[in-house]
């Protein structure tokens, strides 16, 4: 894969992850913001933005979703279980929900 | 006698419908809303198709402190409390959203339903009266529900350190047998 095509899936996962996101939220502000992970002031951040400021945000050429895992417990969780699939997925999941929401800085 | 406002009757009727839908039972619906006991029976008839189930509501504290309910209403308040901090949600409304990521996840994960409506608003409640709360497991850092009396140093959950025997119905055997001989065919 060469540079420029990198550019262009990324642009492409940014302009997804953007769209998506926003119909969630447009749908249902309160579960959407779970589903995401973001907490309501990032939320109204990514609501409010333009088809305009879209495009622009998706050509930043940086990845804009960040990974959630950055807990080696649910990594491991969701990975590696040797048991019962459901039940790993319900400890990972009970941990998730525990974590705090992606803030804005102050 | 002030007279009801009749936009605020539309929105009792339709919260009233939606926890219909999510299981509540009679003694829910007549506790979060204002609508009187006839019309919230009639519309439980025409909502659900039957007459409301009778009798009193579970109240004990120590079914949520059982193996997999405790599994499933851990899972339950922590999604429960994301929303109410982190989604602007109160009351009845968060624990409704809640109830619904509950199910999704249940649907996503094909996990049996183990916390009805009923018993997750039983939850809440009692959190709010401090008769449950939750403490953090010593191995993996998860919040889960414990009673409040209880000696809670080096608390490990259910789940990090599972009963011998816990989980091994004779239905999940079915289950696992089934996968292996679908594995070897």
């Amino acid at each position: 894969m060469n540079i420029d095509e990198m550019m262009g899936e990324i642009r492409e996962v940014n302009l997804s992850y953007l769209m998506l996101a926003q119909q969630m939220l447009r749908e249902d502000k309160a579960m959407a913001s779970f589903r995401l992970g973001l907490s309501m002031d990032v939320a109204e951040v990514l609501e409010s933005l333009s088809p305009a400021q879209i495009i622009k945000l998706a050509r930043s050429g940086m990845l804009l979703s960040r990974f959630r895992f950055d807990d080696s417990t649910i990594l491991d969780m969701l990975a590696n279980y040797t048991k019962d699939r459901s039940l790993a997925h319900s400890h990972a999941a009970i941990l998730m929900a525990g974590q705090p929401a992606e803030q804005l800085a102050a | 006698m002030a007279r009801k406002s009749l936009l605020s009757e539309v929105k009792e009727t339709q919260l009233a419908i939606e926890l219909i839908e999510a299981g509540a039972r009679l003694q829910v619906l007549e506790s979060e809303t204002a609508l009187s006991r006839e019309r919230l029976l009639k519309l439980y008839k025409e909502v659900r198709g039957e007459s409301p189930p009778k009798g009193m509501l579970p109240f004990s504290t120590d079914w949520f402190l059982t193996w997999l309910p405790n599994v499933h209403s851990s899972l339950f308040i922590n999604i429960y409390r994301y929303l109410i901090k982190n989604g602007n949600c109160e009351g009845i409304e968060g624990v409704l959203k809640a109830y619904k990521l509950y199910q999704e996840y249940l649907k996503t994960n094909e996990i049996e339903e183990v916390l009805s409506f009923t018993r997750a608003w039983t939850l809440v409640r009692f959190f709010d009266s401090k008769m449950l709360e939750t403490t953090q497991c010593s191995k993996c850092g998860g919040h889960f529900v414990v009673h409040p009396d209880d000696l809670h140093d080096d608390y490990l959950c259910g789940l990090c350190h599972m009963p011998s025997r816990a989980g091994k119905t004779k239905k999940a055997k079915e289950a696992l047998e089934a996968e292996q001989q679908g594995v070897a065919a």
